[in-house]
């Protein structure tokens, strides 16, 4: 068991005369270092690509439409309640007819993200919003689509992410493949 | 005569108001060596790799509102910061900043620095009374406690140069040291140099020292009330005691103004001890920066268990030595 401070002066003495040396390197190595920060509004840093940052609204890069068919899953799975649809029906799809989200309470959960069917909202690479006045945070929907256009997308868009979290479908060959080859005790049997 | 005092009054205005100017870039020099020490950058907004930035917090600190407590003693409050900082620029009276470069070359000169230098705390207590605040008052009987504590081996490891030189004037000390410094003289000079430099830290209330304003316990200690320019006479005061320390410390121990040149020109003299100082005072930053704060009874344990009859112990070895052999280096 390792000696207790405060039970002999010179072995106090002793682990202190090499755990200064042994400090003041840390702090004198570090000195040498590259100092690690990043000059924020001159230089960025690259974000990673699921970076979850400001929230935009898309539009179909073919045909120029709005993604945003007003289906009002967002609005829904939104724990703090931020955002708020009203559909818009139309002959061949819907649409949003409103559309706000109120960033300044928005905690960035990217749930909205992940359930919107026609991956029409994001997340920008970008946090780069500061302002004096609130209500400038206050998105509707012409800002949201500024926003998409103004600032690079991240990676996840709904369909990507479910793509990506769905368990992997055997491929159908395989899955024919071995009930024709080798008798399947229990499948043959119920088939008589 | 008048001439005399004319000339000895030029003299002490140059001299402080180079020192205040040396204090408010000292601030930047620890910011950014603390930063680097954490692989930060520290001010660089400010001119051109932050060099302005200490201009900048002076006016800032000038521009500032005055805020007095309602409950402070007003005159006791009010007078807090001009006792504090008067026997900090005071201790750079004795100081030779090179052969006939200085203001006054006392024959008791070492003994007037630690006398001086430790009437600060008259003005700290009384910061911290007439604040009528709690913090400040725990931060200043705190600050009584320590500083009275290191006082005692502070001035005994300084008599070890003393003892060595044979003389209390500072410019004999540094003279003295011509053939070794005392640092070097290993091993008495090189404890006492260490020994300086713990109980530098501890009179200048750095980390891990700085119980008297440690943050997470007492916000800003006894200086938690003041403002603005008050504030800023305090800061002054303490990084003033804290490059007159350094400065001391090299005078006694790294050989002050001897370095190549200084034979010529005193003023070469005079950076070669500069910069000495500021080697005292970036390893004190650098401790700074080590370590975490120590509880109350732990630094009052260090200095009366260890410090006090360490120093003593030291002093009496020097001594002996110099009994026996003689002063090393001369």
């Amino acid at each position: 068991m390792a000696r207790r401070l405060g039970e002999s002066f010179w072995g106090d003495f002793f682990s202190l005369c090499v755990a200064v040396p042994r400090a003041m390197k840390v702090t004198f190595i570090n000195l040498f270092r590259r100092p690690v920060t990043v000059h924020y509004p001159d230089k960025t840093r690259n974000y990673p690509d699921r970076y979850r940052g400001l929230l935009a609204l898309t539009y179909d890069k073919e045909t120029g439409e709005e993604n945003c068919i007003g289906c009002r899953l967002c609005e829904y799975i939104c724990p703090p309640q931020v955002i708020k649809v009203e559909m818009l029906k139309a002959e061949k799809r819907n649409f949003a007819k409103v559309f706000t989200l109120e960033l300044y309470a928005c905690e960035f959960c990217e749930l909205c993200v992940q359930v919107c069917p026609t991956d029409a909202i994001i997340m920008m690479k970008s946090f780069d919003m500061s302002t004096a006045d609130r209500r400038e945070l206050l998105l509707d929907k012409d800002r949201l689509h500024q926003i998409g256009l103004q600032f690079e997308p991240s990676w996840a868009t709904g369909n990507l992410l479910r793509d990506m979290q769905t368990p992997p479908k055997a491929p159908k060959a395989a899955a024919t493949e071995p009930a024709a080859a080798g008798p399947a005790p229990k499948a043959g049997g119920a088939a008589e | 005569m008048i001439m005399d005092a004319v000339n000895a009054f030029v003299v002490a205005f140059v001299v402080l108001n180079v020192i205040i100017g040396m204090v408010t870039y000292v601030t930047l020099l620890e910011r950014k060596f603390a930063a680097r020490m954490q692989s930060r950058i520290g001010p660089y907004r400010v001119g051109p790799h932050g060099l302005l930035q200490p201009i900048a917090d002076a006016l800032k600190l000038m521009m500032k509102e005055d805020v007095v407590p309602r409950a402070a003693d007003r005159s006791v409050y009010n007078l807090a910061p001009i006792v504090f900082l008067v026997p900090c620029m005071l201790i750079f009276a004795t100081l030779p900043f090179a052969p006939g470069l200085g203001i006054a070359d006392l024959n008791i000169g070492i003994l007037f620095f630690l006398a001086v230098s430790a009437m600060e705390i008259v003005g700290l207590f009384m910061g911290g009374w007439g604040s009528n605040n709690k913090y400040a008052l725990l931060s200043a009987m705190r600050a009584v406690n320590q500083i009275i504590s290191y006082d005692l081996p502070f001035i005994f490891v300084a008599l070890v140069p003393v003892l060595l030189a044979g003389s209390l004037r500072l410019s004999d000390i540094a003279e003295a040291q011509a053939g070794l410094w005392y640092a070097a003289w290993f091993p008495l000079g090189t404890i006492a140099f260490l020994f300086y430099l713990l109980t530098t830290l501890a009179a200048e209330n750095r980390v891990p020292f700085d119980i008297l304003e440690a943050e997470s316990e007492l916000i800003a200690g006894f200086r938690v009330e003041y403002s603005g320019m008050k504030f800023a006479l305090i800061q002054l005061g303490e990084y003033a005691h804290m490059i007159a320390t350094s400065y001391l410390g090299a005078l006694l121990f790294l050989g002050a103004w001897a370095g190549p040149g200084s034979d010529g020109s005193p003023w070469v003299g005079a950076l070669w001890f500069t910069l000495k100082a500021m080697f005292v005072f970036l390893v004190v930053t650098w401790i700074r920066w080590s370590f975490v704060r120590i509880r109350a009874d732990q630094i009052l344990a260090i200095s009366w268990k260890f410090l006090m009859p360490a120093a003593l112990l030291l002093l009496m070895a020097t001594a002996v030595v110099v009994a026996l052999q003689g002063a090393p280096g001369g």
